[in-house]
């Protein structure tokens, strides 16, 4: 099979995790299109993994996976810490980073 | 030991002194504190004795010791040793100083005692009789600046030495001012010597001086009237001279000392010490004749109407002081010199029996509110007038034969400088009648509350108030305390003032024309390179001028007589008949009011203007304001990227990464 | 000659400092107050083994440190720096006791302030690499920051803006400029790229590329000096800082910049000096006249204080630029007497202000003598030393200035000289409204502490000991300093000889061995490389 059909859908569903990122309100929401991103490039590299011939694509993919979990969890235990607070879940009200 | 070693004992002794009453200040008491100094002059007059007796056991053309301690500084051509000079001329600075200090001290000793700060007055004393003693025995530029200066602090610290009064303050301040002036004029002026013959000691510049210039050369009558700065600031003449009237704010054993015996004179030294350079630029030798000429005149005038008692003193000694000037500037060294010493003998004895008079008066300074002591203090009476008969050079008296001297020197120089003699024989007229009107109207006439008071056994007492202002003083510190002490009744101060008062009277047989000439003798070694050491006047025309000169003197005498004794109303009358000319002169020709005008003033404001406009809308408003706008704006900007939402920032990021990407394919492609 | 380390000498303070932290506050501090005394007496031995008439760099240590870079650790002590580096060691070893023995809030993190501070004002004098120079120099900053920020007082914010944006910007110029010499010496004299200010020197620039980089280097040490215009930070400063803070500020920092002067931008760019001398001659004249004018209307002690500095470094300035051995002889002598100075006026300042209850006036000082006459008399030591009277060592050095300047340039000598009255105003003035006149209305208290005694009347014995002897400052910087001034000199001196030297000349006379038209001696002070100790080390 073409290597080309992968690099597309993976740039499919980069830009659609993107656009959610972008567009999206909700944090957890954000979360989940960040992993389609991830996901989007996970897919590019065990595509040219194959192509190439070599493994070292998969590993380099296995290692965004653990990385990608880990935010999730850090992701998730802020949203849940907001909960508990009560504050507004919506990521233009968190501006407190501004200058 | 050698003369040069007993050079720096004469300096060590002071210098001991005062440490010594500095450092036990906690411990000594007041009177032991006062004996310790008398003491140290004491023993540096003693020293000067030795160093003069062991000066003439040289041979005549060997008497120039110089004996350096260590190197002062020295580095790029620059070379200052500590280094001292013996020879006749600062011998006999030495004699003088250390002399008239130690009966000052010794008068003191019993005149501050009731003061509170006795100690200190007696270290400050000390110091000043080490720096003059330094000034006179330095060998070299720059150590002559260093005495010059440590006298110059010496004298504004005994100024300001009553510091809770303003005036004092005031008065300490402007002779400082002045006397930096003067300072720098001596650096300058020793520069350009420095710059034209390499050396900064005397004997190397006065080695070169003949072969670096010639006659009359610009950057040497430069480097002369800059030293003249220096003698006019330190000696009173004009214009410098406004710091010395105020300068009586000390206490009155200080203006004895530094204001009239010593201090003031070290500029007549100073253009002897430099004959060599004055002999090369005569142009700014006659400025200088010329300048004293005119403040002994104006000053003298001055004298004529003051109504405070110190400050007629003080006049009296800047137009001394004028003659002195006006002799050494027409190269009559021994005749200035001369006059010098004299002039300390009976100007300190002046300045003592006046202080005795106010102590009296219980601190009043006014001659409006004296008179007839005569009775009540016989012995401040005899010594005052005998001061006052040689300061108005009544025959055969010191003062007669310094100043008919000078005057004669003058004559010989021939020319205009006929001129300036005639000047000094006016001012002689008016040297006279200032001299008796104090004495008529301290001690005769109408006897004042206090001269009775004082008749009876009591000394006046009245609250402690500044005389110059009438303010009620600050009693917590200093002088006048409770207790005043006048000669009569003092054994130190009559000891003081008794050998002054001979010396006033018998000190100008030393040196009477064709008879004895002791100190042009004396001094002949220090000015043998002079060419005009052996241009003396004739006998004959000294005597004539001794005739005229006593003429004048007793005609003076007899003129202030008529005035304030035989016809008590006259002064009133002459006030009134010459008003414009009596305000003239009371207000000092205005010179206070034009430096005011013309140089505190313009400072202060200058002052203001760099405050209020410069500082706040240049340097802090355009400078400091632009460059921390500047910074401002870039980190402002640089925070209104930061908005702080989340999807703004993911939407910057993409567009950098697609801007990258379309980069590398635009580059491929 | 001693074998001394200068990198122990230079990291003592700060390595005391970490050990101080570790331990409890009451040991804490005299650990850290012990490591500058310890400096401190490396100093004085430093001084005591350096011969009259010594030449040449001592103490010598020379790594390489980045050399990808060009950049190396080199570290050494001759005579331009030797009194520098005693005058830090001696006003931190006052300033620390001072803040060790008072109430400080975070005491111990204050003096670790300080003991940084120390090292890198330490480092900036002994550097002989221009890198490390510009690292120390910036290093100085940061503890600075923190103390003045940190422990100020009044408006210590504004202050501390002020005086960090001024610095950094003048800092980073200098940065620009550093970097650009190294590399254009570099491509220009095709040799490795090298920071090592005796390279540097050897290999000088062409005229046109030296004069930008001048510019950039001037401004940095004028806003370091202060001088006129760009002293618009010291005002705020002087108000917020504390004092034991502002004496190292005023006395040593200050000295920093014009020392830089010497030792880098004489010798490296000598021709770009001369062609801008009158130019910071103009601004060192204008820095002594603006200066004492100011210092004699303000009203706050701390305040105549900052403006008479502004008129000190001016003459400093004056007498470097006067570009001849005299004049910068004289500089390196101020250097060391206004630190002194300086430093001693501003912690009589400090002991008086408290008598005087607190306020910072003038107008409410006054007849402070009559209950502190120690104080006083130590105050009017210090005082007649600052007006340069003759016979304080201060006297020395200006005549010294004086003279250089009058030698070439006339105009700027007399105009400057106008100045010596000024600062003679502003000095009586000063201490004539504290010490004398009436009470004023707060004023109490008793005389000195035995403690505030200890700390001044040393630094008073100092200023004293100087004016009886000023030699022992004069003959050790002589080789030295002249060896800086040498390559400029020599571009100048086809000007205006003397005329002591016009009339030698013929003759042939040995004495004037040379004022004006020295002759070069060294152009180079070399270093490591005449045969003293070297030490080598690797970091």
């Amino acid at each position: 099979m073409d290597i080309s059909w992968f690099i597309v859908l993976s740039a499919f569903i980069f830009c659609i995790g993107a656009a959610g990122v972008m567009t999206r309100r909700s944090p957890l929401v954000i979360l989940l299109c960040l992993e389609l991103m991830l996901n989007a490039g996970n897919l590019a590299l065990i595509a040219f993994s194959r192509m190439v011939g070599n493994v070292e694509g998969q590993i380099f993919a296995l290692i965004v996976m653990v990385v990608a979990a880990c935010e999730v969890v850090i992701g998730l235990g802020i949203i849940v810490a907001m909960y508990r607070r009560k504050l507004p879940i919506d990521v233009d009200d968190m501006a407190e980073l501004r200058g | 030991m050698s003369a040069t070693s007993w050079g720096w004992l004469v300096l060590a002794f002071p210098l001991a002194g005062m440490l010594v009453i500095a450092l036990g200040w906690k411990v000594l008491p007041d009177r032991v504190a006062g004996w310790i100094g008398s003491a140290a002059i004491g023993g540096a007059f003693a020293s000067a004795i030795a160093m003069l007796i062991d000066l003439q056991d040289q041979p005549e053309e060997a008497r120039s010791l110089v004996d350096s301690a260590w190197t002062y500084a020295s580095t790029a051509g620059f070379s200052v040793d500590m280094s001292i000079l013996v020879d006749p001329l600062s011998v006999m600075m030495c004699l003088i100083v250390s002399g008239v200090s130690f009966l000052i001290h010794v008068y003191s000793v019993a005149y501050m005692e009731s003061d509170r700060s006795y100690k200190r007055f007696f270290a400050y004393l000390n110091f000043f009789v080490f720096s003059m003693l330094l000034l006179v025995l330095a060998a070299n530029f720059v150590l002559l600046i260093v005495g010059w200066a440590f006298v110059g602090a010496a004298s504004y610290l005994l100024i300001s030495f009553w510091y809770r009064r303003t005036t004092a303050t005031k008065a300490g301040i402007k002779a400082f001012v002045i006397n930096v002036i003067g300072d720098v004029g001596l650096v300058i002026g020793a520069f350009l010597l420095f710059d034209a013959t390499g050396a900064l000691d005397y004997a190397g510049v006065f080695a070169d001086v003949g072969t670096a210039f010639s006659h009359n050369d610009g950057q040497l009558v430069a480097a002369c009237l800059l030293l003249l700065v220096g003698a006019f600031a330190k000696s009173a003449q004009l214009p410098l001279h406004t710091w010395l009237p105020d300068a009586m704010e000390g206490p009155t054993p200080v203006s004895s000392l530094i204001h009239a015996a010593t201090m003031v004179t070290a500029g007549v030294y100073l253009i002897a010490r430099m004959h060599p350079l004055f002999e090369q630029a005569p142009a700014a030798a006659d400025i200088s004749a010329v300048i004293g000429t005119l403040t002994l005149f104006v000053a003298a005038s001055i004298a004529l109407v003051m109504t405070d008692l110190k400050r007629a003193i003080a006049y009296s000694t800047m137009s001394q002081i004028g003659y002195m000037i006006l002799g050494v500037s027409v190269f009559a060294y021994s005749a200035g010199m001369f006059h010098l010493m004299t002039h300390a003998f009976f100007k300190a004895l002046l300045f003592m029996g006046a202080g005795s008079v106010i102590a009296a008066m219980a601190n009043e300074q006014s001659l409006d509110k004296m008179g007839g002591f005569r009775k009540a203090m016989p012995f401040t009476y005899a010594t005052f007038t005998a001061g006052a008969l040689a300061l108005a050079g009544f025959p055969l008296t010191s003062g007669f034969f310094s100043k008919d001297e000078i005057l004669a020197y003058t004559i010989n120089r021939g020319d205009w400088f006929v001129a300036l003699a005639v000047v000094g024989y006016i001012t002689a007229f008016l040297t006279a009648i200032y001299a008796f009107r104090l004495v008529f109207r301290v001690f005769h006439g109408e006897p004042s509350e206090q001269a009775r008071e004082l008749e009876g056994g009591h000394l006046a007492h009245a609250e402690p108030f500044n005389p110059a202002t009438g303010e009620a003083e600050d009693t917590e510190a200093g002088f006048p305390g409770p207790e005043h002490h006048i000669a009569e009744r003092e054994g130190a101060m009559k000891a003081a003032m008794g050998p002054l008062a001979l010396l006033a009277i018998f000190a100008g047989f030393v040196q009477i024309p064709g008879v004895t000439d002791v100190i042009e003798k004396f001094l002949e070694p220090t000015f043998a390179g002079s060419h005009y050491v052996h241009d003396h006047p004739s006998d004959s025309a000294e005597y004539m001028g001794m005739a005229v000169g006593a003429l004048i003197s007793i005609a003076g005498i007899l003129v202030a007589a008529r005035i304030y004794l035989w016809r008590p109303g006259t002064s009133a009358k002459l006030q009134e008949r010459f008003a414009p000319l009596h305000t003239l002169l009371s207000n000092k020709w205005y010179f206070d009011e034009a430096y005011d005008l013309g140089v505190v003033r313009p400072m202060t404001a200058l002052g203001r203007f760099g405050r209020t406009v410069i500082e706040s809308s240049f340097v802090q408003g355009f400078l400091v304001g632009g460059t921390v706008g500047i910074v401002r704006a870039g980190s402002s900007f640089a925070r209104s990227i930061q908005t702080g939402e989340l999807r703004a920032y993911a939407a910057v990021l993409l567009l950098g990464l697609s801007a990258i990407v379309l980069y590398f394919l635009i580059v491929a492609s | 000659m001693l074998t001394i380390h200068l990198t122990i000498v230079v990291f003592l303070p700060v390595v005391a400092a970490l050990i101080g932290a570790l331990l409890p506050e009451r040991i804490g501090r005299w650990v850290v107050v012990a490591g500058s005394v310890a400096v401190l007496g490396y100093a004085i031995a430093m001084i005591a083994d350096f011969g009259a008439g010594t030449t040449g760099m001592h103490y010598v240590t020379d790594a390489e440190w980045i050399p990808e870079l060009g950049i190396r650790y080199q570290l050494g002590v001759d005579g331009l720096n030797l009194f520098l580096v005693a005058l830090t060691a001696l006003l931190w070893v006052a300033a620390m006791v001072w803040s060790a023995v008072r109430e400080t809030e975070r005491q111990k993190l204050f003096l670790f302030h300080m003991a940084l501070a120390e090292t890198a004002v330490l480092g900036a004098f002994l550097a002989q690499d221009l890198a490390l120079f510009v690292l120390f120099f910036d290093l100085m900053l940061v503890p600075f920051y923190f103390l003045i920020g940190g422990w100020g007082q009044g408006d210590r914010v504004a202050a501390t803006t002020k005086f960090v944006i001024y610095t950094l910007v003048g800092s980073l110029l200098m940065l620009a400029g550093a970097v650009a010499l190294g590399v254009l010496t570099a491509s220009h004299s095709g040799n490795d790229l090298s920071f090592s200010i005796a390279e540097l020197a050897a290999n000088p620039l062409p005229e046109g590329s030296q004069q930008w980089i001048f510019l950039l280097f001037a401004l940095a040490f004028l806003v370091k000096a202060p001088a006129f215009p760009f002293h618009g930070w010291v005002v705020d400063t002087y108000r917020a800082t504390p004092i034991p803070v502002l004496v190292c500020l005023s006395a040593v920092l200050s000295k920093v910049g014009v020392y830089a002067f010497l030792r880098i931008v004489l010798p490296t760019m000598p021709d770009a000096s001369v062609h801008f001398q009158d130019l910071i001659l103009v601004i060192a004249v204008f820095s002594i006249l603006y200066g004492s004018v100011l210092a004699f209307s303000q009203d706050e002690p701390r305040l105549v204080l900052a403006y008479s500095s502004i008129a000190q470094l001016g003459f400093i300035t004056l007498g470097i630029f006067a570009i001849d051995d005299l004049g910068s002889q004289g500089a390196v002598m101020q250097m060391v007497n206004h630190g002194l100075v300086v430093g001693a006026l501003l912690f009589v300042i400090a002991v008086f202000t408290v008598r005087a209850g607190g306020s910072p006036t003038l107008a409410q000082m006054g007849g402070i003598a009559l209950r502190a006459p120690v104080l006083a008399a130590l105050f009017l030591i210090v005082t007649f030393a600052t007006l340069a009277m003759p016979g304080s060592p201060n006297f020395v050095g200006e005549i010294l200035i004086l003279f250089g300047a009058l030698e070439d340039k006339i105009v700027f000598g007399l105009i400057a000289s106008l100045g010596v009255v000024l600062a003679a105003v502003y000095a009586i003035r000063l201490f004539q409204k504290s010490m004398h006149n009436r009470v004023g209305p707060g004023v109490g208290g008793s005389d000195l502490s035995a403690l505030d005694f200890g700390l001044i009347a040393p630094i008073a014995a100092v200023i004293v000991a100087l004016g009886v002897y000023p030699q022992l400052i004069l003959e050790r910087t002589e080789d030295a300093t002249t060896a800086q001034v040498a390559a400029a000199a020599k571009l100048t001196e086809d000007g205006t000889p003397s005329r002591a030297d016009q009339q030698r000349e013929p003759t042939g006379e040995p004495g004037g061995d040379g004022h004006g038209s020295a002759e070069p001696r060294q152009t180079v002070t070399s270093v490591g490389t005449d045969g003293h100790s070297t030490v080598t080390e690797t970091p």
